[in-house]
């Protein structure tokens, strides 16, 4: 198979094996899905694209990356492969495995002797990949030819009397390590102190007249030693730079000190046995906080801010309420929010309320409400410890606002789960260790949010009960990779199993020594309130919760028969006597629903209206002998009292009792907040598949449609529009190789044109291309161009 | 999981299953940090309070040994939380130090930045003196009391190593003539010498005073008592005669009708706290001696004015004595920082169970209003509402009712409301001891009483501390303060000295039904049913009306 011309080309090429792995490695690329290979290409080419994949990258990856691309130049040179490996510094062995990642991600292309980065991920790296600055024909390229010709003299070298000749012979010089040494033998140890501060970069160094014409005759300084001798060069009136070629032969002809591809070892700070107990308390503790959030917001959800977000006193309240402190408040709210268990409710007066998808996950047992919250935490692109700071216009965050997403959150959230997943059960180690576990794992990703973001996920973890004493418990880990059944699994069995009776005592408390099972639950949620919870659940019984379980219909006995049936130890006498009182005063007085009232002081014509069939419809009852109650509206009395040909008088209105039983807020149904990642999702195994079939079929017809072309030999071709971005990558790809290229394009009178032109460069919307026909050289813009192929 | 006797629960308390076989080890384990808050027959609860935790490192406990005790213990995972709370509130004490420096007295911080943080508070500024170096800063010697207590609220409390004056010597010994000190009263003493200052916590009737006695034995140097009024007073007198080598003429008395001071000087509070144009002209009793050693009986009694004095009085040892740490004025914390850490604590029914105190029978008896005060009650005042209910006809004709019940036992009629008790006194024939009732007076009828001639007294209140009427087996509460527990631990304690026949002694509590009086009865009652003692309720109709003793229903 002959070399690939292109990113298109060698993608082309690929099996499809290697092409979902592309897809799966870089989700962006397969979303919308590409017509054909050359349109994946060109995604792929796209700096968004390539910047995504670059962020990605880990440490030794990134490495190598940068390592191509500083051989690999501006002029976007091959590199063959053993030169890459000599300038990773390490075996081939350790550089080939990153290498063969780089072009699986299509970051690089090209065989293993032409292996050329992506111009993309290039320009993503910056001027100084892996801290080299230009190279040496860029870096004295902007000399006059005069001071050129007065380099080749100071550096002894025969002048060819063409300045780009001359530039060659000096780079050939600078650029090999035996020659430097000899010519560095005689520097003044100032001056090799000097490129000793640059080598490893930063390459470029600010002095004043850095531009100065200097010859090695008048060279006073240390650093005017090194610019007479071309061993630094001007990058501006203010700065010089070390040319990237002397820097790598300093750097003994490698470009990177030392391949990091070992992850920094995490050191085992703590071990406990107890972790799993720990962190399971916890999770059960995290469930009940955000059920009694739940309950807090369903009775008075709190208001939604105008800017968004919840307020701070309405973020104290529930923190007061929660009994935690305002951070961890913040993190509840969040995380219900995450879950999608609140949400704002969308009404005029916008209150956060509970969702009817909380009422389902109320109704879960513990495990598997837990697993619903980690979960949700695990993704999440929220950052609840960001609440309370203050953000560009300085005022403080509040917790539910929209500037809480940080796409590094999730990423980092998980490697540390994963880091602490991968010491033995029962370890801990140090923030800082996790921190720079990160910092390897997705050195550009992680960002400078990232110290934080792993302390928070300690923070958060350990409240949420993943964590436990610093280390992961077993259901954390559990998380990281078993669907949410599996993981309430795990974590069932670390909780206390369920009990079915309590403990009654004299002093009016009943104990439930664990878990209580449902239906003793609730019965005895009404009849005493709860007053400490944990592990064991006490309940006390006060003359109200008695009351209240009575207002149910429940009368002594039944209370005590319950209790009787729920209790392992005899019903205490003072227990009995409360009921029994409660009972006695229950309903002594008694309170109904009328929806008007009818009163007279003539009792039978009271009575007269009651025995009348035509007042039946109001459903009236006596109540006393001079009143009755309806269960119409005054206005319906009113009138049928009148067809029956009564004279009644209207009474004002504050005779109306309506009793309304409390609503519980609800949001409409709520979708779950999408993590804002920055990622598309990642594609189905199913949808790569289709997606390369789909790149397949695109081929065969572009070919089909070259092939066409070619039999109508210098004809130009029917040009489909191209999108841009494929055009441009077109463009480049046909300027870096030198090759002609048709392009189509609208002319000011907007007729399409169709000519051969070979591109040279393309830069900044502008394509400066040679006229194959004419021979000029024509300057286009881009975005008058509506098509390209290949001649 | 283990399967441990021990619950944790989110909010900082421990239950503890009392019929678990680990549970004397875990009541042990748990005991040096956690105060025991209620004691009914089931479950006992503990709780975790930052003072506990400071206690327990002040007795050398440290947060590792108190997340193993818990985590041991405890039948379900401990949450993480509460471990991390628990190490977390039990490392700031101790980070700062009062220390002796020559005859300088020195803040000491182990961590500089607390340091730093306490000194920028306003209350810490005016208490303490020049720098001396980037970890200590000198402290006035007269501040050292109050600086502890600012340093408590700031939740930096100071570990205080800066010792004790010994006072002036003064032979003392305890004289176990015909008796001897019990153990848990030794370890008591024990507990609060090596701790130097402190509170030893010990139910009414347990002999506070012989703990007393003992620690003045170990002090052997003079010694101030102070008490909550002048029987009181006599009390401790006769008792230290008693109990130990002291002679009358050493033994002073300070209260409003002598002024002795002599080389153990009982004082009462009231005494040191009377104030005359706007001085305390009693202060300097405090510094009329070199007192080596302040006793504090009732210490959950001690009135505000006094906690400031003692804030002086940090050089000495101090030792308190109390039935309950539980204060309605919720000052807890002063009483930790001014007198010390609890040292020593018994739980009532543990004693009992060893036959030091007796044991009791309550009984709540309730009354039904009659119909014409129960109108009178629905309409009045909120603040007359206690009053009324609580002084209803009814009870007097309960009161006697029980009384005749249980002829010969020793009885005690206690109330709030003089007027009812005079009521009560008139109907029953016998003798009322009220604020009114001269010392003398009260004296002879307590002694008439003790010696069996007077088989009744009514009393008010002034009769609920440190009385010592150790063969009353009957009482009968009518009103009270209100919902006042620690009254009602006081009111039961009158009747647990240890009878010479052994029996159990009866405290009924009568309480009108469907009032204020019986919310109030609740509330009192918590104390003693969460230490274990269960209150049987009868109702006034269904008591027999004559014979032996009324049995709970």
């Amino acid at each position: 198979m002959p070399a690939p011309r292109s990113l298109a080309d060698d993608l082309r090429s690929r099996d499809d094996a290697t092409l979902a792995e592309l897809l799966a490695g870089r989700p962006d690329l397969a979303a919308p899905v590409p017509g054909d290979t050359a349109s994946l290409a060109a995604r792929a080419s796209t700096r968004v694209s390539a910047q995504r994949a670059v962020d990605r990258l880990s440490t030794p990856q990134l490495q190598v990356l940068e390592a191509l691309v500083a051989l690999s130049g501006s002029t976007a040179d091959p590199v063959a492969l053993p030169a890459l490996v000599r300038a990773c510094s390490a075996p081939r062995a350790r550089v080939l495995p990153h290498v063969r990642h780089l072009h699986t991600l299509a970051l690089a292309w090209g065989p293993d002797a032409a292996l050329r980065p992506v111009r993309a991920a290039a320009d993503v790296l910056g001027p100084t990949p892996a801290g080299l600055g230009a190279t040496l024909r860029e870096a004295h390229g902007t000399r006059s030819p005069a001071r050129i010709r007065d380099l080749v003299e100071d550096l002894g070298l025969a002048g060819t009397g063409d300045p780009v000749g001359d530039l060659d012979a000096v780079a050939a010089l600078l650029a090999d390590p035996a020659r430097l040494a000899e010519l560095l033998a005689d520097a003044p140890p100032a001056s090799r102190e000097l490129l000793d501060r640059l080598t490893w970069g930063p390459p470029t160094g600010a002095v004043p007249g850095a531009d100065r014409a200097i010859r090695t005759a008048e060279a006073g300084s240390p650093l005017e030693w090194l610019l007479a001798r071309g061993l630094l060069a001007a990058a501006g009136p203010g700065h010089v730079v070390l040319p990237r070629e002397v820097a790598v032969a300093l750097r003994g002809g490698a470009v990177l000190a030392r391949l990091d591809d070992e992850p920094p070892a995490l050191a085992r700070t703590r071990h406990s046995p107890h972790v799993d107990g720990a962190a399971a308390g916890q999770a059960a503790e995290a469930v009940r906080l955000v059920e009694a959030l739940l309950t807090a917001w369903s009775a008075a959800p709190p208001p939604v801010l105008r800017a968004g977000g919840l307020g701070v006193r309405e973020l104290k309240r529930l923190g007061d309420r929660l009994e935690v402190d305002a951070d961890q408040a913040a993190f509840w709210a969040e995380l219900a929010r995450a879950a999608g268990l609140v949400a704002d409710d969308g009404e005029a007066d916008a209150a956060w309320a509970p969702t009817p998808a909380s009422d389902d996950w109320l109704d879960l047992p513990v495990p598997q409400r837990w697993a619903e919250l980690a979960g949700a935490w695990l993704r999440t692109s929220r950052v609840p410890g960001l609440v309370g700071e203050k953000d560009a216009r300085g005022s403080a965050r509040t917790a539910l606002s929209d500037d809480l997403d940080r796409t590094a959150a999730a990423p980092v959230r998980r490697m540390v789960l994963e880091a602490l997943a991968s010491l033995d059960p029962g370890e801990a180690t140090s923030e800082t260790a996790l921190l720079d576990r990160v910092r390897w794992q997705a050195p550009r990703r992680v960002g400078a949010l990232a110290p934080r973001l792993v302390a928070w996920t300690l923070r958060e973890g350990a409240w949420l009960g993943a964590l436990g004493l610093g280390a992961v418990a077993e259901h954390g880990r559990a998380l990281l990779d078993q669907p949410p059944a599996d993981v309430a699994e795990v974590l069932r069995r670390l909780l206390p199993e369920p009990v079915e009776q309590v403990l009654l005592q004299a002093d009016l408390t009943a104990i439930a020594p664990g878990p209580l099972v449902h239906p003793v639950a609730a019965e005895l949620a009404l009849a005493a309130d709860v007053d400490s919870r944990g592990g064991a659940t006490v309940y006390r019984f006060t003359p109200s919760s008695v009351r209240r379980v009575m207002d149910l219909g429940r009368s002594a006995d039944d209370v005590l028969a319950f209790l009787r049936g729920a209790s392992a130890t005899p019903v205490p006498q003072a227990l009995e006597v409360l009921v029994r009182d409660v009972a006695r005063r229950h309903g002594r007085l008694r309170v109904g629903t009328a929806s008007s009232y009818l009163r007279s002081d003539d009792e039978a014509a009271l009575a007269e209206v009651l025995a009348a069939r035509a007042a039946a419809p109001l459903r009236l009852r006596r109540l006393a002998p001079t009143v009755a109650a309806a269960q119409a509206d005054p206005a319906t009395v009113l009138d049928v009292l009148r067809s029956m040909g009564m004279a009644p008088a209207v009474e004002g209105d504050d005779g109306d009792v309506v009793v309304r039983s409390p609503t519980a807020r609800r949001t409409p149904p709520r979708q779950v907040p999408r993590p804002v990642t920055g990622e598309p999702p990642t594609p189905s195994a199913e949808t790569v598949t289709a997606v390369v079939a789909g790149l397949r079929s695109g081929d065969s017809e572009a070919v089909r449609r070259a092939q066409a072309e070619a039999d109508g030999t210098g004809e130009p071709p029917q040009l489909t529009a191209t999108d841009p971005a494929s055009a441009l990558a077109a463009l480049r790809d046909a300027a870096a190789q030198g090759r002609a290229v048709w392009v189509g394009m609208s002319d000011a009178a907007g007729r399409l044109t169709v000519r051969q032109y070979s591109p040279v460069a393309v830069d900044g919307g502008l394509v400066t291309a040679l006229d194959a026909t004419s021979g000029q050289v024509r300057t286009m813009s881009v975005h008058r161009i509506s098509g390209v192929a290949p001649a | 999981m283990t399967d441990g006797p021990l619950i944790v629960q989110s909010d900082k308390t421990l239950l503890l299953e009392v019929d678990h076989p680990t549970s004397a080890a875990a009541r042990k384990a748990i005991a040096p940090f956690a105060e025991l808050e209620r004691a009914p027959e089931h479950v006992h609860t503990y709780r975790i309070t930052p003072l506990g935790l400071w206690n327990a490192r002040a007795a050398g406990h440290d947060a590792e040994q108190v997340v193993d005790a818990l985590i041991e213990h405890s039948r379900y995972p401990v949450p993480h939380a509460l471990l991390v709370d628990v190490a977390e509130t039990m490392d700031r004490y101790g980070r700062l130090r009062l220390e002796k420096d020559g005859d300088r007295l020195v803040l000491h911080a182990t961590d500089v930045p607390v340091l730093e943080e306490v000194l920028r508070s306003k209350k810490v500024a005016p208490l303490v003196g020049e720098r001396l170096d980037r970890e200590s800063v000198l402290v006035h010697p007269s501040e050292r009391g109050n600086l502890k207590q600012v340093l408590l609220k700031l939740g930096w409390p100071a570990e205080d190593l800066a010792g004790y004056v010994d006072g002036e010597a003064h032979p003392i010994e305890l004289d176990e003539d015909g008796w001897a000190i019990r153990p848990y009263q030794q370890q008591a003493v024990d507990g609060f010498w090596d701790g130097g200052s402190g509170v030893v916590v010990l139910p009414c009737g347990a002999g506070k005073t012989i703990v007393g006695a003992g620690a003045m034995a170990k002090a052997k140097a003079t010694t101030l008592v102070l008490v909550t009024n002048t029987v009181s007073a006599r009390q401790w007198r006769s008792e230290l005669l008693k109990r130990t080598s002291l002679t009358e003429d050493e033994i002073g008395e300070y209260t409003g009708s002598k002024k002795e001071v002599r080389p153990v000087t009982i004082a009462t509070y009231q005494v040191l706290t009377t104030r005359r144009k706007g001085v305390y002209p009693h202060l300097e009793l405090l510094d009329a001696r070199d007192w080596g050693l302040v006793v504090y009986d009732e210490v959950h009694l001690l009135p505000a004015p006094i906690f400031r004095m003692t804030a002086d009085l940090q050089a000495r040892r101090r030792l308190g004595l109390t039935a309950t740490l539980v204060r309605e004025d919720g000052r807890e914390g002063e009483v930790f920082s001014l007198i010390g850490p609890k040292r020593f604590d018994a739980p009532w029914k543990d004693i009992e169970a060893q036959g030091w105190i007796a044991p009791a029978d309550c009984v709540e008896v309730r009354v039904t209003l009659p119909d014409g005060e129960r109108l009178a009650y629905a309409t009045a005042e909120p603040e007359e509402k206690y009053r009324l209910c609580a002084t209803s006809s009814s009870k007097t004709r309960v009161v006697e009712q029980l009384v005749r019940a249980n002829p010969g036992e020793q009885t005690l009629v206690i109330g709030q409301y003089l007027d009812q008790l005079a009521e009560i006194g008139e109907h029953l024939d016998a003798p009322v001891i009220t604020g009114e009732t001269s010392v003398a007076e009260r004296q002879r009828l307590f002694d008439a009483f003790r010696a069996g001639d007077i088989h009744v007294l009514v009393v008010s209140k002034v009769a609920n501390f440190s009385i010592d009427l150790p063969e009353a087996s009957l009482a009968v509460q009518v009103s009270g303060s209100f919902g006042s527990r620690q009254e009602e631990a006081q009111r039961l304690g009158r009747l647990l000295r240890p009878k010479a026949d052994g029996r159990t002694a009866r405290f009924y509590t009568v309480v009108a039904r469907d009032t204020v009086d019986a919310d109030f009865a609740a509330h009192r009652q918590r104390f003693l049913a969460e230490q274990g003692y269960a209150y049987s309720i009868v109702d006034a109709d269904d008591l027999p009306h004559a014979g032996s003793a009324a049995a709970g229903a």
